[in-house]
């Protein structure tokens, strides 16, 4: 099962391979954007919160893209 | 409220990448470019199977499935939380779509999705013929694009082309949270899974295995829910809808599984077999 053709419906050990080729050349931060993903994942499963997932990264996204419009802002969350 | 889903019988589906085709056409989905692929699971490479042929008299072993694989459109999008300016969202319908003159390329959601359901248009997209094909406009250079379960057509009262050209019947669109539509109650009777449910994205997608459905003959391209009339399906399956307006029950919550810290897998970003 370790032919790029297949769908793999297991976890993949190249996943961090995979991910730096699809953030590969990228004009914005390729290690945030894997650190992100990695963590939306957490939080897709439940081993993380939305608010946790937001507080964690909004700083380093606001000075990566001057905005931080993602939608797990918490209520009340300040911005700056 | 509304929450739109697919279930894909692979039992039913014969590969015939009927689905894949009228999705690139509909959508105008640029030359080397997929938003619908049928991948295969079985042999080392795609569209062969696993096992061999019979041999001295004895039963063979070849075995091999289709996996028509797009946008799961995920209850808990992982593409839709990392995004930065807001680009890609989750519409109240429960369609995760993009909002293409927000979005600066930033491809955080295409690493995020553990589907490799999203392309990136490196280059000024080209289309056969030119002016492109189907009714929606083209994306630029510098996007990410995916599937919308056709929200295009879907806002019309329509079912996505993927359903409507499907010769095998194998793919049912609906309301996930009308318990009478016909997709909850194949996800009722049949046994189905989702992809990679260990990661909790809770996609919209089901697949059916194991036991072949009736299948659901379109009686037209419109979404069940916009048929006055259904005509009733007599094989004893009892899949089409008698009260379209019903209530809707609860969809399903997404699984709270751990996985190991650097184990999250992609479903692989080549391509299905043949050319555009
Ligand atoms: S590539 Fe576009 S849609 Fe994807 S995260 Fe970046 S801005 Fe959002
Ligand atoms: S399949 Fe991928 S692109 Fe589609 S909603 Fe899920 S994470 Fe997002």
């Amino acid at each position: 099962m370790d032919d790029p053709q297949q769908p793999k419906l297991t976890p993949l050990p190249e996943w961090e391979a995979e991910t730096a080729r699809i953030l590969d050349g990228v004009d914005y931060d390729a290690d945030l954007g894997m650190r992100m993903a990695r963590d939306a994942i957490r939080v897709s499963n439940g081993e993380m919160t939305d608010a946790e997932f937001h507080e964690k990264y909004h700083e380093e996204v606001l000075a990566e893209f001057g905005e931080d419009e993602r939608p797990t802002k918490p209520e009340g969350f300040e911005d700056e | 409220m509304t929450n739109y889903g697919l279930v894909i019988d692979q039992e039913r589906c014969i590969g015939c990448q009927a689905c894949a085709v009228s999705c690139k056409q509909e959508n105008n989905v640029p030359m080397g470019q997929y938003w619908n692929r049928v991948l295969t699971e079985g042999g080392d490479k795609i569209d062969t199977p696993a096992g061999g042929y019979p041999e001295d008299g004895q039963e063979g072993s070849l075995d091999m499935k289709y996996q028509p694989t797009a946008c799961q459109h995920c209850e808990n999008a992982p593409c839709v939380k990392v995004c930065p300016v807001n680009a890609t969202y989750t519409r109240d319908d429960g369609i995760v779509e993009i909002d293409y003159d927000k979005c600066i390329g930033c491809r955080y959601c295409m690493a995020a999705c553990p589907y490799n359901a999203r392309v990136f248009n490196w280059d000024e997209p080209e289309h056969m013929p030119e002016e492109g094909t189907g009714d929606v406009s083209a994306r630029p250079q510098g996007v990410v694009e995916k599937c919308t379960f056709c929200s295009h057509r879907v806002d019309e009262g329509l079912d996505p082309a993927c359903v409507v050209n499907c010769p095998a019947d194998a793919r049912i669109f609906g309301d996930l949270d009308e318990e009478t539509s016909t997709v909850s109650k194949y996800i009722d009777k049949y046994e189905t899974n989702q992809l990679l449910e260990d990661r909790g994205t809770n996609p919209k997608t089901h697949y059916i295995r194991g036991e072949m459905s009736p299948g659901r003959p379109q009686t037209s391209d419109k979404l069940e829910s916009e048929l006055d009339d259904v005509t009733p399906f007599s094989d004893g399956a009892d899949d089409v809808p008698s009260d379209p307006d019903g209530s809707g029950g609860d969809g399903a919550s997404g699984g709270h599984h751990s996985i190991d810290d650097d184990a999250v897998p992609h479903v692989p970003s080549v391509k299905s077999g043949g050319a555009d």
